[in-house]
């Protein structure tokens, strides 16, 4: 792996989740239906960056998360971390795997077992993965510095398992040794580990070990670990909550004694306690007060500098977004509709839905009531039946119609709207009119009636007034619905109406801020409406 | 396990509550008396014919009526309760106070084995169904449905029916230290019962834990332990199992009360295989109910106390052990 | 010239749990005037949605008003009162809280409404909403077909009137009229196809068209007053967009009052004409939105303003990009240190609640701050002294004064930060802000 190859690659990932896939569906025949949480996604996250995943409930963006973490596997696609397919892993591998990807979840309630302590929360990790660990294969070795005493007459023996504590470099352990004489040493605490004195010799140990010191011919200096494992674990347990903001005689109390934001600071030490490179930050601070909240974000940024970290800050909350990431993906019903660098994202969206999402962000500042905003109409659509074509066009503020149509937005969206539900046949003849204005047969209206039937639901369907070309066309598909010819509406209405964003997935480009968005791609071939912001 | 939140929870309803403490006190007055029946009784429970005239004496304070036949004619006559039986005796002239005392023997045994079978098996059972799920929740609640299918005693009757009767006799530690001279030398425990309830009652405890472990398996400490690389039997034994106990207890307790009680039943319907039992006698009573009531009347009370008080205990438990209800010096939850 | 609509003077709800007296609200004083926004701003545990539910009467045991008068402004309310307890009438105002039960229940509705943060569980999953929103429209119809009567009100939706109704149609409970209002007042709300949707059941509703249905029934009454409860915190960005734009149309078109309570400056400074920051129970700065996001001058306020992460303009990291070669960690949030502080009141001592977490607490903080003038506008006041003195390190107090900064005794009783009420909507619904996890 080469220094500029990303640490996480997603390639194409989908999750489906199934429905009506029980033992007692398939005996009755049941088709299981796929509600397709994350649908063919890919990005990059290069070591030591923070990735943005922003959307709104719903959207995929934790699903994406936890399936590349391998906690749900993957329908299709792969995730390469670190250059391996995580889903080949196997045995040590996967271990390793584990070790490296975290990840630190929304809720503090429950993700963490109310019926442990927080020591055994924080060295839960430790003991999966069986730490400390050592290597035969590494040499111990001393670096000896004398004061006041000469470093003839010094011996100093490493124990091999020092390893444990101190990261070997080139396989290497080195531990720093200090003797002197005691009228150079000031006092000496006798219970300090790193400390020990013997017949007015000092010896001190710069790591965090155990140091004894005895004087013969000689003086005989040995440095060890000398504590059970369950110490070590207890001790590196209390050093990451050290880290993370909280006082360390808290090991044996239950998550329950803790407020939200201490929570989540548990949850990050518990994180953080095998060292790994990459976290999945999955909705960290959405739980949390904002005060508490920014402590956190704080927190994390911190770790980050120090650990050397790489981020997927999954999050709906664009402010968080924008002040934590260096690069931002936005998700829209399970695709990646916009990627870029945030600073760009944010002043410069391209894609109409990450534009009405920050539209729609109130801001804390006094210009707020007089700032200019667009939001969307309409709800996210379901997962288990998505829209052709762009997922977002249902509320896109900015469809494209068909390139001849000479018609505004507004009207083309109500248009839009129209169709949609005499596709879905989700129109109710019945109440059309007053009561019992006009007599339905198996779903049909009279010869006579149809002229008057379809004026009153038009009325109804359609809030403004059309211009006379689309009017001719809407006339004549109600018409058809008016005598139970569902079809030939719809067809007449999608032969008129058709828009490009309905009949193909845009793709993402492959640009530096990539975005899937027919607008752009259309922009270079047709005439139609340049982007505007 | 217990945390100080369970622990004080558990104190606080205690004090708030007077009905676990009445459950308390007559639950531990029945073990007391199961315990040092040997010191406790009068009278060896098995030994028949105190009186040979066949008479029945009544409990003290009370008095029976019976026949007497002078010149061929029955004349009827007032029985006077005897000083030597307190609660008098049954229709073969047992001691009645001993047999109950030998009685709770047997029903609190087979009670709590029974239902420790039960838990040993279904609570395993469950846990493997609803934390794996899929296939395998399919395949071994189909298993459990049947067993659920079937009435328990009906079942329990077959199963007696193949295995037969069988007892284990427990020595009796008093007898042995010679602290109850004339008291039987062992205890019989209807093994072949005791067996059956258990097979009988354990879907119970695995219908409960798999509902615990399916929801469970969804917190997110269990996602994260799986993304810290645990296995799934290191997240079934320190996670989803400490964490589905809660119920599994409050069943228990309430369990062993239905399982004192479908004892009684088998004893009374003469499956049990001893006749030291509150079923048994009730069954032996019930001919003489008219005449001489105390019979079938006292273990069918040991029946009721023992059943009522556990229930108690066990609302305590439940309500108690709730996460929802918090108890004093709780904090927040 | 505006009047004021509702004065609160003096409030103190307090609940009586085991752990102790928790003073969720004290001695708190607020004015709102007709056909203003005014909003609560605070973060869990400060006690907004408990002076929220206490103006309309929605306390329940173990909570109580122990103090305080709710002046409401009813010219036809005082008159209908005024016989029976002239000591609870001034002029149009009535003293909600020295007139009987029945008085203020009938109020509920017609003159207060409340929507609430979560619109799933406000509704019945087995009626249909229109239904819901007709039998709304049915109790204001009657109460106000018998304005001060209150029996009218008391005929609820009964087991009986549920089975009659099924069996003998002429004994639907809710009538034609009621329904029709019903329909209108979902089109009003912005529900598209309403005659459909009526007829609909909430679960096929989607969660910002349930908030819609929800304020649809909270208008049924005409309120003078609608009582928002975090009403946007549930629901995703865009919608949340959806939801102001209507509440504002609404307030617009129908002129009525609204006191908004939310954990969201944004939703805030959207929406509202003034503002009142909580803390542990106390309106601790209040005024016009400007006194408030520009003038501010309790520590409290800026720290909460401080807290949230800039969306527009170059943000801190950026700027440390610029400075730095290879920024790690970006710029910083200035967020305030501590947690939420318990509101026991053996805990609470006489001094200024926020001295414990401010960086500017000086040796004046240790006695409880009155109410003084901002610098802002006429409306604006502050409780906290460095209203009237500059903060000097001479008069600081040393930084370990209250012990350690991360107190978890204190938190162990404080509303663990806000989750509960503010964000998910489950454990909202069963936890009263401030009362240490007491359950309903």
């Amino acid at each position: 792996m080469s220094a500029d190859d990303p640490l996480v690659r997603v390639e194409d990932l989908r999750k489906y989740f199934w429905e009506n896939d029980s033992l007692l569906d398939r005996l009755l025949g049941g088709e299981p239906v796929p509600v397709r949480a994350v649908d063919g996604v890919s990005f990059d996250i290069d070591p030591g960056e923070t990735l943005g995943l922003v959307g709104e409930s719903g959207c995929g963006k934790s699903t994406t998360g936890e399936t590349l973490l391998r906690l749900q596997e993957p329908t299709d696609g792969d995730v390469v971390f670190d250059g391996e397919s995580v889903y080949d892993l196997e045995g040590d591998a996967l271990t390793d795997f584990r070790r490296g990807a975290q990840v630190v979840f929304q809720d503090p309630f429950s993700s963490l077992d109310p019926r442990m302590t927080i020591g055994g929360i924080v060295t839960q990790p430790l003991e999966i993965h069986d730490w400390p660990w050592t290597d035969p294969g590494v040499e111990s070795r001393a670096e000896l510095r004398t004061d006041g005493i000469s470093a003839d007459i010094v011996s100093v023996t490493v124990a091999d398992d020092v390893d444990k504590l101190v990261a070997p470099v080139d396989g290497v352990a080195t531990v720093h040794v200090t003797v002197r004489s005691s009228d150079v040493a000031g006092d000496v605490d006798p219970d300090e580990r790193g400390v020990d004195e013997a017949d007015g010799v000092v010896a001190e140990v710069a790591e965090d070990l155990s140091v004894d010191v005895e004087r013969g011919d000689g003086i005989d200096v040995r440095v060890s670990v000398d504590r059970s494992t369950k110490r070590l674990r207890l001790d590196r347990a209390r050093s990451l909550l050290e880290r993370v903001g909280l006082s360390i005689d808290q090991l044996d109390r239950y998550p329950h004694e803790f407020s939200g934001g201490q929570r989540q600071r548990i949850g990050i030490a518990r994180a953080l306690a095998l060292e790994p490179e990459f976290v999945v930050l999955d909705e960290p601070t959405s739980a949390l007060d904002v005060s508490v909240q920014a402590q956190v974000l704080n927190l994390l940024a911190d770790l980050q500098a120090e650990f050397d970290l790489t981020y997927l800050l999954i999050s709906h909350d664009l402010s968080v977004i924008r002040h934590v990431c260096d690069r931002v993906a936005v998700m829209y019903l399970g695709e990646i509709v916009e990627i870029g660098p945030v600073d760009e994202l944010f002043a410069d969206p391209k894609h109409p839905y990450t534009q009405a999402l920050l539209d729609s962000v109130p801001r804390a500042s006094t210009d707020e009531r007089e700032r200019e905003r667009e939001t969307l109409s309409g709800d996210v659509p379901s997962p288990r039946d998505p829209p052709s074509g762009c997922r977002f066009r249902t509320r896109c503020p900015k469809v494209i119609p068909p390139a001849d149509l000479e018609i505004d937005q507004e009207t083309y969206r109500e248009l839009m709207t129209l169709r949609e539900r005499v596709e879905s046949r989700d129109v109710s003849l019945e109440t059309v009119g007053d009561d019992g204005r006009f007599a339905l047969e198996n779903g049909t209206v009279s010869e006579a009636d149809v002229d008057a039937f379809v004026a009153a639901l038009k009325d109804r369907l359609l809030g403004t007034e059309l211009p006379a070309r689309h009017d001719a066309v809407v006339t004549e598909a109600l018409a058809s619905v008016a005598v139970g010819d569902w079809e030939a509406a719809a067809d007449r209405l999608r032969e008129e109406y058709e828009s490009v964003c309905e009949r193909r997935n845009p793709a993402l480009d492959a640009d530096e801020h990539p975005v899937a968005c027919h607008l752009y791609d259309a922009a270079e071939r047709r005439d139609a409406p340049a982007p505007e912001h | 396990m217990i945390s100080d939140r369970v622990a004080s929870n558990l104190k606080a309803e205690f004090r708030r509550n007077l009905l676990p403490k009445i459950g308390l006190v007559v639950l531990t007055a029945i073990l007391l008396m199961a315990l040092f029946a040997p010191v406790l009784a009068t009278h060896n429970p098995n030994t028949t014919g105190y009186f040979d005239d066949g008479t029945s004496y009544p409990p003290m304070g009370t008095t029976a009526e019976s026949y007497e036949v002078v010149d061929g004619e029955r004349q009827s006559i007032e029985v006077e309760p005897s000083s030597e039986h307190l609660l008098g005796t049954n229709n073969v002239g047992q001691d009645v106070f001993s047999r109950l005392l030998y009685g709770a023997r047997t029903s609190l045994l087979v009670g709590t084995l029974g239902t420790g079978i039960a838990v040993i098996m279904g609570v395993p059972f469950g846990l493997i169904s609803g934390y794996f799920g899929g296939r395998i929740d399919d395949a071994m609640m189909r298993v459990a449905d049947v067993m659920l299918a079937f009435p328990s005693l009906v079942l329990a009757l077959a199963l007696v029916g193949v295995f037969g009767s069988m007892t284990v006799s427990i020595p009796d530690p008093f007898v042995a230290a010679g602290l109850a001279e004339g008291m039987p030398s062992s205890t019989p425990l209807p093994g072949t019962v005791t067996l059956v309830v258990g097979l009988v009652t354990w879907v119970w405890f695995a219908r409960v834990a798999r509902g615990e472990a399916m929801a469970i398996r969804n917190e997110e400490y269990v996602t994260a332990a799986r993304s810290l690389g645990a296995s799934d039997a290191t997240i079934l034994f320190k996670h989803v199992l400490p964490n589905s106990l809660t119920p599994v207890i409050v069943l228990a307790t309430i369990q062993v009360a239905s399982v004192i009680l479908l004892e009684s039943s088998l004893s009374f319907l003469g499956f049990s295989g001893t006749t030291l039992s509150w079923g048994y006698e009730i069954q032996q009573g019930q001919e003489y109910l008219r005449q001489n009531w105390w019979i079938s009347t006292i273990p069918g009370v040991g029946i009721v106390l023992a059943v009522i008080s556990i229930n108690l205990l066990g609302d305590w438990l439940r309500d108690s052990l709730d996460p929802n209800i918090e108890g004093e010096g709780g904090g927040a939850a | 010239m505006t009047t004021d609509i509702l004065r609160v003077d003096g409030l103190s709800t307090r609940f009586f749990t085991e752990q102790g007296q928790v003073n969720a609200v004290s001695d708190l004083d607020l004015r709102i005037e007709r056909g203003e926004v005014f909003g609560i701003v605070g973060e869990s545990g400060s006690g907004k949605s408990v002076t929220a539910r206490s103006v309309i009467d929605l306390i329940e045991s173990p909570g109580r008003i122990t103090d305080g008068e709710i002046w409401f402004n009813d010219d036809g309310l005082a008159e209908a009162v005024a016989d029976d307890h002239p000591e609870a009438v001034d002029g149009s105002f009535v003293n909600l809280l020295e007139v009987p039960e029945r008085v203020r229940r009938s109020l509920r509705g017609t003159s207060f409404s409340m929507i609430f943060q979560d619109p799933e569980s406000s509704f019945n999953p087995s009626l249909t909403v229109g239904e819901q929103i007709a039998e709304a429209v049915e109790v204001q119809r009657r109460a106000s077909a018998n304005p001060r009567s209150t029996r009218a009100k008391t005929r609820e939706y009964s087991l009986g009137s549920l089975v009659l109704s099924t069996v003998l149609p002429s004994r639907k409970y809710v009538s034609e009229a009621s329904r029709e209002r019903a329909i209108e007042l979902l089109e009003l709300v912005g529900i598209p196809d309403p005659v459909e949707r009526a007829d609909e059941y909430p679960h096929e509703y989607s969660g910002g068209m349930l908030q819609r249905a929800m304020i649809a029934q909270a208008l049924a009454g005409e309120p003078d007053v609608l009582v928002a409860d975090e009403p946007t915190t549930a629901l995703d960005v865009t919608i949340q967009a959806q939801v102001l734009d209507l509440l504002d149309d609404l307030q617009e078109e129908t002129g009525m009052t609204i006191l908004l309570i939310t954990h969201n400056l944004g939703v805030v400074a959207r929406m509202c004409d003034r503002v009142g920051v909580m803390y542990a129970g106390e309106i601790v700065e209040r005024g016009t939105l400007e006194d408030v996001f520009d003038d501010h001058v309790h520590p409290y306020t800026e720290g909460l303003l401080g807290s949230i992460p800039d969306l527009e303009g170059p943000t801190a990291r950026r700027a440390a990009d610029d400075r730095a070669e290879k920024p790690r960690g970006g710029g910083r949030l200035e967020p305030i240190p501590g947690n939420v502080p318990s509101l026991l009141d053996r805990e609470m001592g006489d001094r200024c609640y926020f001295a414990d977490r401010c960086p500017k607490a000086m040796e004046d903080c240790l006695s409880h701050p009155p109410e003084y003038d901002g610098a802002g506008s006429e409306e604006h006041e502050v409780r906290c002294v460095l209203a009237t003195r500059e903060y000097t390190e001479a008069r600081a107090l040393p930084t370990d004064y209250f012990g350690k900064a991360d107190r978890a005794a204190a938190d162990k009783h404080a509303d663990p930060d806000g989750t509960e009420t503010d964000v998910q909507p489950e454990r909202a619904e069963s936890t009263v802000e401030g009362t240490g996890g007491e359950r309903r």
